[in-house]
């Protein structure tokens, strides 16, 4: 037969899985993902023209001109002299070009181009004609020196420590990847903890917690709850991770994105978030928990979320501070804090080394609260699962753990 | 053997106290009323005998001894009101909640098509609990209550929310019960209910036992010294008499304290009365009841 924790968890898991709010969680941030990014493809492609861009150039800089290496040459845009700016003009009125450049004869000592449209030329269309004239201008210089001209500036961060290093200039995606894990956690402990307390504060106002608790012992039910939940969130991080998948299939094959080719997962990073945020999803889990024993009304709770929320983000407010210094008293501090402690590590793991001594005493301290907090949960649920409709405060759950008992006298039967 | 022992139990909720000391017995194969006003400590009662919440003092024992998880499966508890959940198909509900009182899933399914068939809900088990009408629902919870064949049924407020003709299907479901040798405890204000179906009773007032009892013997007790007379003809002047009242269709004659029953029914028999209806005068459990809370609320 099967254990009752297993029928709970079921149920809990069927309850929730099949509610809309939950299908509209598991796909709100794969959309909403999608849609940035597809809105930002839309505006680059808006902003992109592939039409070809003349030039009139009278001060013969561009005799002979070499065209310079375009990344993808299914996007190279074409270049067309004209002799005089009237025959530019007209190619621009008839729609054969979307922009032409004019150098005066005195180019070469004043660096004064003009440039004639009737909408702004694309982003696309600009930069390779910059590349393009720049390395005419270099023509008199040896091939290599011309091309790293067009390459523009290089520069790589290191971090003091030394400990990261990132030669474009910013973190690769495998170094970014346990932050979006962070994120996905935050995410997934916001919404298990509504769960958790909307299914108790229910159960409490239909009374259904009696009945149950008539059939299984509150352990058995707490636990069984949890396991659904764990579930639920488990479905969710697959759907999840498959979206992210398949994200990243199409930025590394299909646009052909360089900062998602070949990622180095930083693995250490994966398992300090993992370690931290393993606690903190159970802390909000027994916080939220705790909170639907004990309120009358599943409304008065939802205060609790935003706080959680408040303190998950808070990092990114202090993002300039703690990137000043990420092993630092402050990020040190702020890294030992209950849910601000999981995008604080993210954010300094992207910076620096976190010593792991700082990882393991969060995870910790994450793991204490959190015990705390399922212990509070259990007080909570026992003194107030039948106290429907009415508030708990903290001093009564913690006098409920106390019995009190006294001597009656014999008799009073009547 | 008793099914529930019920020893000087109390119980207090900050400074409320709740319950202060409830004693009594509910033998086994017996529909036994709870009874009592509103906030007199009932529910609280049931719910330290469930072991839902934990007594300041005294005893329980339920089964045999103290309540355990092995036992939760043998006992089938309706709370008043409420106490399924809402937003899921009625046949899920109760499969879940039959399940989790260890019963195998094919019996669940030929117990409940059995129930949901006599309660006339067979065609509402696929609607949402919330969309059934408060009879519907009052008779799920009834199903819930005794889908895994309990030998203790702890029921709240059964005939709540029911028309006549559910009413009498709920009693007699209960009374076949009673018949098979389930112990069935019952708490309601329907006291007509109570003189229909209850062996024994007890009634909690403001946390205390002020009756508890055989029915019958505790109506006699409280019946007073007066008979129920019905007669065609107008009575002839008694001896022993201190009153005579209309009484509905009858007349109820107060006894003086010398005088039996017996007396009154020969003085009528050798004056030829011709009698439709003589008997002891026992109040109803409804004037008992407000007799004995009124008396409370007077100490």
């Amino acid at each position: 037969m099967m254990s009752k924790i297993l029928l709970v968890a079921i149920n809990e898991y069927r309850v929730n899985v099949f509610k809309k709010s939950f299908i509209f969680v598991l796909l709100s941030v794969p959309l909403f993902l999608g849609f940035i990014i597809g809105f930002g493809m839309f505006m680059d492609s808006q902003e992109n023209d592939d039409a070809p861009v003349g030039y009139v150039d009278t001060a013969g800089i561009l005799q002979d001109a070499t065209p310079a290496p375009v990344e993808n040459p299914e996007e190279a845009i074409q270049f067309i002299a004209f002799e005089t700016e009237q025959d530019a003009k007209s190619a621009l009125e008839e729609g054969r070009i979307q922009a032409y450049y004019i150098f005066g004869e005195d180019y070469q000592e004043s660096r004064n181009a003009e440039l004639v449209y009737y909408d702004t030329p694309g982003q696309d269309a600009t930069r390779q004609f910059n590349d393009f004239l720049q390395i005419n201008l270099l023509s008199d210089f040896p091939s290599e020196i011309a091309l790293r001209g067009t390459e523009g500036s290089s520069v790589t961060v290191r971090a003091p420590d030394g400990s990261r290093e990132f030669p474009d200039g910013g973190p690769p995606f495998g170094i970014v990847l346990p932050v979006i894990i962070g994120l996905a956690l935050m995410f997934l402990l916001m919404t298990a903890g509504g769960f958790m307390m909307e299914g108790v504060v229910q159960e409490r106002e239909n009374r259904t917690i009696e009945v149950i608790v008539t059939s299984v012992s509150p352990g058995q039910m707490v636990t069984g709850k949890i396991l659904g939940i764990v579930w639920i969130c488990l479905t969710q991080l697959v759907a999840w991770i498959l979206f992210g998948i398949l994200a990243l299939f199409l930025a590394q094959n299909v646009y052909e994105i360089s900062w998602f080719q070949n990622p180095v997962i930083d693995w250490e990073g994966m398992l300090a978030i993992l370690l931290i945020g393993i606690p903190t999803f159970f802390l909000s889990v027994a916080l939220m928990f705790t909170v639907g024993s004990t309120v009358a009304e599943a409304q008065e709770g939802q205060g609790l979320g935003p706080i959680i929320f408040i303190l998950s983000i808070s990092p990114t407010w202090f993002i300039m501070k703690i990137g000043e210094d990420p092993n630092g008293p402050f990020a040190v501090a702020l890294s030992m804090v209950p849910f601000a402690s999981l995008l604080t590590v993210g954010i300094r793991n992207m910076l620096v080394a976190v010593p792991w001594w700082q990882i393991v005493l969060s995870a910790g301290l994450q793991t204490v609260v959190a015990l705390g907090a399922i212990w509070l949960g259990g007080q909570a649920f026992r003194f107030g699962m039948l106290r429907v409709g009415q508030r708990i405060n903290l001093r009564e759950i913690f006098r409920s753990g106390t019995p009190r008992r006294k001597k009656l006298s014999e008799g009073g039967v009547s | 053997m008793s099914s529930v022992e019920i020893s000087h139990i109390a119980k207090s909720f900050g400074e409320v106290q709740a319950v202060v000391d409830v004693s009594f017995e509910v033998q086994r194969g017996e529909i036994f009323g709870l009874l009592g006003p509103n906030g007199a400590g009932k529910t609280t009662t049931i719910r330290i005998m469930l072991d839902l919440f934990k007594a300041d003092a005294g005893e329980v024992s339920i089964l045999g001894g103290p309540m355990t998880e092995a036992k939760k499966e043998r006992i089938g508890y309706m709370p008043e009101d409420r106490g399924l959940y809402q937003d899921i198909p009625l046949e899920r509900c109760l499969v879940y909640l039959a399940s989790l009182k260890g019963l195998p899933k094919a019996e669940i399914k030929e117990q409940l098509s059995t129930y949901l068939e006599r309660f006339d809900l067979a065609e509402h088990r696929s609607k949402k609990v919330k969309e059934l009408s408060k009879g519907m629902q009052q008779k799920a919870q009834i199903i819930n209550t005794l889908l895994h064949k309990p030998e203790l049924v702890i029921i709240d407020e059964p005939f709540t929310a029911l028309d006549p003709i559910n009413t009498q299907l709920v009693k007699d479901v209960m009374l076949e019960l009673r018949d098979e040798g389930t112990t069935i405890l019952m708490s309601t204000h329907q006291m007509h209910q109570v003189e229909e179906l209850c062996d024994r009773i007890v009634l909690i007032d403001e946390g205390y036992n002020v009756l508890y009892g055989n029915l019958n013997e505790i109506r006699r007790r409280y019946s007073g010294h007066a008979v129920m007379v019905r007669s065609e003809s107008d009575l002839p002047e008694l001896a022993g008499v201190e009153a005579i009242q209309s009484h509905n269709n009858a007349v109820k004659i107060l006894l003086t304290e010398e005088t039996k029953p017996n007396d009154v029914l020969h003085q009528l028999v050798s004056k030829n009365i011709a009698l439709e209806k003589f008997e002891i005068a026992v109040p109803t459990l409804d004037e008992i009841f407000i007799k004995v809370v009124e008396e409370g609320e007077d100490r």
